[in-house]
């Protein structure tokens, strides 16, 4: 009465693990050459890959019941049409009556108040002196 | 209509046959991983949403972050995915004491994870770097960037939903080991693991994706 | 098997233990079904609260803050913890099984714990209640929401909590009807009330984390200040109401869907006659099940965004009414030349017919952009949408109540009576609705505990009907409930409506605790009646 189910080769399992710690080396090596808005297709072309791949090796879809297959397939679609028609509206503001397409407060009130800091988090005063250790108050 | 002698104990009276429960727990598995994509998608779109809207800010506000921490969990959590369907292998060719080490290492991995991100959080409390209303880093960057709080907010909700996943699956794989240690699983008969392990590779899934997108922009 | 061969799911086994930690979705559907009725009790006598305040045009007896309360939590309460779990947790939970074979759901002990995570839900909201209630309006629309001194952060936990117990059903309908029919019961042999909680299902399991991760997001802006749906900080309330909308409009579907279904059950019964347009119906539901999720931007209107976005989702909402449409005349076909009974169900059932029409019309005149900009936040989106769902839902709800009452308890209800209570409240709903239409036209704003004294008169009337409706409702459930009597029983083997679905012809009434006493095999598709007799087993 055991499951006669089919058990993945261990070099599957290591070339899989090998392509993805290289993709991850590759998409690191892209991220510091400056391609304008290159840069995030690639990145995101790299992830969908590495995601492809613990979808369909890891987590067994290659060789499953379509339907698991159709379920995560149908996520990232409702997901994605989540995501476009919500840009629709976020990327479109402003066509009609130009005052609403920036925000209201192009900056928070409360960094009025806020003191320069050093690349610590401490204080920096009006005459250059640091406040050393750590800092107990912030707005 | 109600099982025989020779039924195993581990099939539940309400299924005809093992093959059905097996199939079915996984479809309801699946159904579970649509909820979790479509529940950690909604932070994405807000991501995508206020990315668009300050675009300059992000890119400054992600070098603050530390690459090289980021890179060490990317590599830890897809080695631990790797040890998780290794415990799987191990189990389904009989190898109790491999599948019992692989899910250790895999646990040991998660909590590696963890233990990264709390210096990566620790950090940026002590420099401020906060969500909303709390932020008050105002080092030598700040000049280039407006509301970096934004980055921040999402920054600490995203990465800290997704900790708690990993938190969660950590549990979920100390109980696999206590399950297979007692031979509650065995070659016949391993789905828990197998559902397990595909929630740890969604989880693996979303940090494939959280890491360049905080990471490694621009 | 054999100890308990006299017994059915009610009696056996005994003991209160065995009801808080049952596995049988029987006992659990009833659960739902007593859970879910309480609330709707609830919930409707705030809203008699509510007429009775807006009878007159000043605040007489309730305060502004009071009436915010009162609309927050008859909305909330009916919606997430009547409307959308009821059906499927109750009707469903108790018939998908044994309308597809199964000897229980796929999950049993999930079920459980859905039933549970909607009671600590029910908890939640019951302190919110009890701590002074919460004035957001149940659409939790920031900044109030993130800036109301009301118990904001409770109520939107319960709904969270609730959530989860909606997402868990939904997951076990679906492997259960993918998974556990038995064989030769292919798809288009299978009860269209079962291809109802399919789609609803799939619902469920995509739109409800949406609403989860908004309240925890509503929550932490609340409890933290991160500032993401906050203009001073840079964030937008209006990606607020993309997040709550996008689950809150498949929502709406979810509350419709399994009506259709029960609908799509009692009429060709009761006309004794084949369903028209299988296929139609079939097909229809899943389309609104996927067009439901193109389309949240219409309860956005006037919110400011883009116009873009505006033409895209009144564009799309026109397509949803189709597949609806469909259904209506699929019905309608199946009645004619039929045998039609009047009864209860059946009376139901036409009503439904009747008010969901126009329930489903006025939505589509809501999704002109055009015309919503002048009758958002009126009186007509507050009869629009009670016509679909209290037209709709509520009246298919009673209607299934009717129809399954004595499969689910054994025992038969005074008809006359029933039916007497089917059209009390039809005429009562319409006096009630039909008005605040008008009111709407007028230019009655909706969420007003005070009007200006032209609007008095209508709603005079409106109060009124609304208390007909109210008795009338309460009537019937009593009616219902007093059918439970000792010494009522009918016999184990009735078939009161002479129906040919699996839960009607292979269990007894009631089931027995595991559903079927052999292996149940197919002979006859659910709607035969062309090609089978089956007398009524019980007369009036």
């Amino acid at each position: 009465m055991s499951e006669h189910h089919h058990i993945i080769p261990l070099k599957i399992y290591f070339i899989v693990a090998g392509i993805l710690f290289f993709l991850t080396g590759v998409t690191v090596w892209v991220s510091y050459i400056d391609l304008g808005f290159l840069n995030i297709v690639i990145a995101l072309l790299i992830a969908g890959t590495k995601a492809t791949i613990v979808a369909l090796f890891f987590m067994h879809l290659l060789w499953d019941d379509k339907k698991n297959l159709i379920a995560f397939v149908l996520s990232l679609m409702f997901l994605a049409i989540f995501m476009i028609i919500t840009m629709s509206d976020t990327e479109f503001r402003g066509a009609i009556n130009p005052e609403i397409k920036d925000p209201i407060n192009k900056r928070a009130a409360f960094y009025d108040s806020l003191p320069l800091t050093d690349d610590h988090g401490n204080p920096i005063h009006e005459d250059g002196s640091h406040e050393s250790g750590d800092k107990d108050d912030h707005h | 209509m109600s099982h025989n002698k020779s039924s195993p104990d581990f099939l539940y009276h309400h299924f005809y046959d093992v093959n059905q429960q097996y199939e079915t727990s996984k479809l309801g598995m699946w159904g579970f991983i649509l909820t979790e994509v479509l529940t950690f998608g909604a932070l994405f779109v807000a991501y995508t949403v206020y990315r668009a809207w300050n675009p300059d800010m992000f890119i400054n506000a992600n070098l603050l972050l530390d690459v090289n921490k980021g890179l060490i969990n990317t590599i830890v959590l897809i080695g631990s995915s790797l040890t998780m369907a290794l415990a799987i292998w191990a189990i389904q060719l009989k190898k109790k004491k491999l599948s019992l080490i692989m899910l250790f290492v895999t646990f040991i991995c998660a909590a590696i994870f963890l233990g990264i991100k709390y210096l990566e959080y620790e950090h940026k409390f002590h420099l401020g770097q906060l969500p909303g209303e709390y932020y008050s880093y105002m080092g030598p960057e700040i000049a280039n960037m407006n509301n970096p709080h934004i980055f921040f907010s999402i920054y600490f909700i995203m990465t800290g939903l997704h900790g708690l996943h990993v938190a969660i699956g950590m549990g979920l794989i100390a109980w696999l080991m206590y399950l297979t240690a007692r031979d509650k699983l065995h070659s016949a008969y391993y789905t828990p693991m197998e559902l397990v392990g595909i929630f740890w590779h969604l989880v693996d899934i979303i940090w494939i994706f959280l890491f360049p997108l905080f990471y490694l922009i621009g | 098997m054999s100890d308990n061969h006299q017994n059915n799911y009610l009696t056996y086994p005994r003991g209160i233990m065995s009801w808080v930690l049952t596995l049988d979705h029987k006992r659990i559907g009833l659960m739902y079904l007593f859970g879910g009725m309480f609330f709707f009790f609830l919930a409707g006598v705030i809203a008699l609260g509510m007429r009775l305040a807006l009878a007159t045009p000043e605040a007489d007896f309730i305060t502004n803050d009071q009436y915010n309360s009162m609309y927050t939590l008859h909305g909330a309460i009916m919606i997430f913890l009547f409307i959308i779990p009821a059906i499927p947790g109750a009707l469903g939970n108790m018939l998908l099984p044994l309308m597809i074979g199964a000897r229980d759901v796929a999950f049993p002990r999930l079920n459980l714990l859905s039933f549970y995570l909607y009671s600590l839900g029910a908890v939640f909201v019951i302190y919110t209640i009890l701590a002074g209630g919460v004035d957001t309006g149940w659409t939790f629309y920031t900044p109030y929401s993130t800036t109301s001194t009301t118990n904001v952060i409770p109520m939107t936990l319960g709904i969270f909590v609730i959530g989860f117990s909606s997402i868990l059903t939904g997951l076990n309908f679906i492997a259960t009807i993918h998974k556990m029919r038995i064989s030769g019961l292919t798809w288009y042999k299978l009860p269209l009330f079962v291809w109802a909680l399919y789609g609803t299902s799939l619902v469920q399991i995509t739109a409800t984390p949406v609403i989860a991760i908004t309240m925890v997001l509503l929550i932490l802006e609340r409890l933290l200040g991160i500032g993401i749906f906050d203009p001073a900080l840079g964030g937008d309330p209006v990606l607020f109401q993309h997040f709550f909308w996008f689950y809150s409009h498949p929502a709406v579907y979810i509350m419709i869907l399994p009506a259709f279904g029960i609908i799509s059950e009692i009429i060709p019964v009761h006309s004794r006659k084949k369903i028209w347009g299988y296929k139609f119906i079939a097909y229809s539901t899943l389309s609104i099940a996927f067009i439901g999720f193109l389309v949240w931007g219409h309860h956005m209107f006037t919110s400011g965004q883009s116009v873009f976005s505006q033409i895209v989702f009144s564009f799309i909402t026109y397509f949803v009414g189709i597949p609806t449409g469909i259904k209506i005349f699929s019905w309608m076909l199946t009645m004619y030349k039929g045998q039609v009974s009047f009864t209860p169900p059946m009376l139901y059932a036409l009503s439904f017919l009747f008010l969901f029409t126009i329930g489903g019309l006025t939505g589509i005149f809501l999704g002109a952009v055009a015309l919503d900009i002048h009758l958002h936040d009126t009186y007509f989106v507050v009869a629009h949408f009670h016509y679909v769902m209290q037209g709709g839902t509520i009246i298919a709800f009673l209607g299934g109540l009717h129809h399954w009452w004595p499969k689910t308890f054994g025992a038969m209800y005074n008809q006359t009576i029933a039916n007497i209570c089917a059209i009390g409240v039809f005429i009562g709903f319409n006096g009630t609705f039909f008005p605040q239409f008008l009111l709407g036209l007028r230019g009655m704003p909706r969420r007003y505990a005070t009007y200006a004294q032209e609007y008095a008169e209508i709603h005079s009337y409106s109060t009124f009907w609304s208390l007909v409706l109210g008795l009338f409702i309460f009537i019937a459930v009593v009616n219902l409930l007093w059918s439970l009597r000792k010494n009522n029983k009918l016999d184990p083997g009735t078939n009161p409506w002479g129906a040919l679905t699996m839960e009607w012809t292979h269990t007894t009434s009631p089931p027995h605790p595991h559903n079927f006493e052999e292996e149940p095999v197919l002979t006859h598709g659910p709607y035969d009646y062309d090609k089978v007799i089956v007398k009524p087993t019980f007369k009036k």
